[in-house]
């Protein structure tokens, strides 16, 4: 969906995003040559048909789904771990070892992360680090 | 007044550009992938999941490095056929490496992922509607999944897919022209309906239908180890298909060693591999 300013008959750029709240999102666009801005906002189905695609939307959002850091856009596409907002269990991990864990797609890190941590804490390791991704691997046959 | 096609980009967000981008990660994820098996029916029930596994097996022995990628997100069954048992995804440092059965076939099913019992939800912003987009999360999630694993060097990637012929069809175009279709079918006229109607389908796509296996084509005794018929022999018409194999049903079939059924699946993984490689 593309946006123009008909008096200018230039594009408009995406300014800002806001939301989902209730499933819809706000995004203003505003027009680089005389400056008008409006807003688009979105129904739930819209919001969830976008979402469904597994893109980020954003003025920014060059990154794909699964690399994206935008917390905007992680929340529109239900990926609450990416947005720093799950995965809350309070067992540590390094910032490599998460690293490696967000190399998987964000619908199975839940699942990963679950299992992985359970496999710690039985085998009584504080924090899961590279050693315990790798040793967990072996465990786990891959 | 500039028109849509006047203006690059979208202003902000690059969706398309982020939907090619998945597109070439997908494409970056198989570059080592010789061949990309599909295989598919439009009719559920018909053994696509198991014929799958028995071909991958097949391959491995005669020394192919073969995978299987369980497309079924919601009803994964490859996980527990290959007895691979439940384990959660454990990222290597670049990525995901699939678990190998015993006979060294790698499985990438949800089914390892997810315990039975659980079904596979998406967040959804939405209520009530998500006939809308299920289907476009399901791919988004399946070329994720694809993306994220260590696929490696592969002589064959099989892909066993989710019934349905729309379905098969919508992967067919997922998968791009590279990927090649088996089709699995019964006996049965009912059976060989829907999996013309699937072949009618894919004729509208760029993939190569490698032909059909007419699955579960007679019973094999365990006592006598004679075959005779399963199901009624329609006289409909035949399909206008390659026919790779006629399987026989065996009970533990996975467990068998060298009955009928395990030596239908060996010639059909042969005639499978003849095709793809253009001598058949």
């Amino acid at each position: 969906m593309k946006f123009l300013c008909v008096p200018c008959d230039r594009p408009m750029k995406l300014l800002s995003t806001s939301g989902p709240e209730a499933g819809s999102m706000s995004l203003v666009y505003s027009c680089p040559g005389c400056g008008y801005e409006m807003a688009m906002l979105t129904n739930p189905l819209e919001t969830q048909v976008v979402a469904s695609l597994g893109v980020a939307i954003g003025p920014e959002a060059t990154a794909t789904a699964g690399e994206s850091k935008c917390p905007f856009s992680a929340m529109a596409r239900g990926d609450a771990d990416a947005a720093g907002l799950a995965g809350a269990t309070g067992f540590p991990w390094t910032a490599d070892a998460q690293q490696r864990l967000e190399t998987i797609p964000a619908f199975v890190r839940p699942m990963a992360k679950t299992g992985i941590e359970k496999f710690a804490r039985d085998r009584g390791y504080p924090t899961v680090d590279d050693a315990v991704l790798d040793e967990a691997r072996q465990f786990f046959g891959m | 007044m500039k028109s849509y096609f006047d203006i690059a980009g979208d202003g902000g967000s690059r969706v398309l550009d982020q939907v090619a981008a998945q597109r070439r990660r997908i494409e970056g994820s198989l570059a080592g992938v010789r061949h990309l098996v599909a295989v598919g029916s439009g009719k559920g029930g018909v053994g696509k999941s198991t014929l799958s596994l028995g071909l991958a097996r097949a391959f491995a022995t005669s020394g192919l490095s073969v995978a299987i990628f369980d497309a079924d997100l919601n009803g994964p069954s490859q996980a527990q056929l290959a007895g691979i048992g439940i384990a959660p995804p454990v990222p290597g440092p670049e990525g995901l490496v699939p678990p190998r059965d015993a006979h060294g076939v790698g499985i990438v099913s949800l089914g390892s992922f997810l315990p039975a019992g659980n079904s596979l939800e998406f967040e959804s912003v939405s209520q009530g509607d998500t006939q809308v987009w299920r289907a476009s999360r399901e791919f988004a999630a399946s070329g994720e999944l694809i993306a994220s694993v260590l696929w490696g060097d592969l002589d064959l990637l099989l892909v066993d897919l989710p019934p349905g012929s729309e379905r098969t069809f919508q992967w067919a175009e997922f998968l791009g022209r590279e990927a090649a279709l088996v089709l699995v079918t019964l006996p049965s006229d009912l059976s060989r309906g829907v999996v013309a109607r699937t072949a009618a389908a894919l004729g509208r796509t760029s993939n190569r239908v490698l032909g059909y296996v007419e699955n579960m084509s007679g019973y094999c005794c365990p006592g006598c180890g004679e075959v005779r018929p399963l199901f009624e022999r329609g006289e409909g018409a035949p399909l206008e298909l390659p026919c790779l194999g006629s399987v026989p049903f065996e009970p533990g079939l996975g467990r068998a060693v060298d009955g009928p059924a395990s030596r239908a699946i060996r010639a059909t993984a042969e005639r499978v591999l003849s095709a793809l490689e253009g001598s058949a």
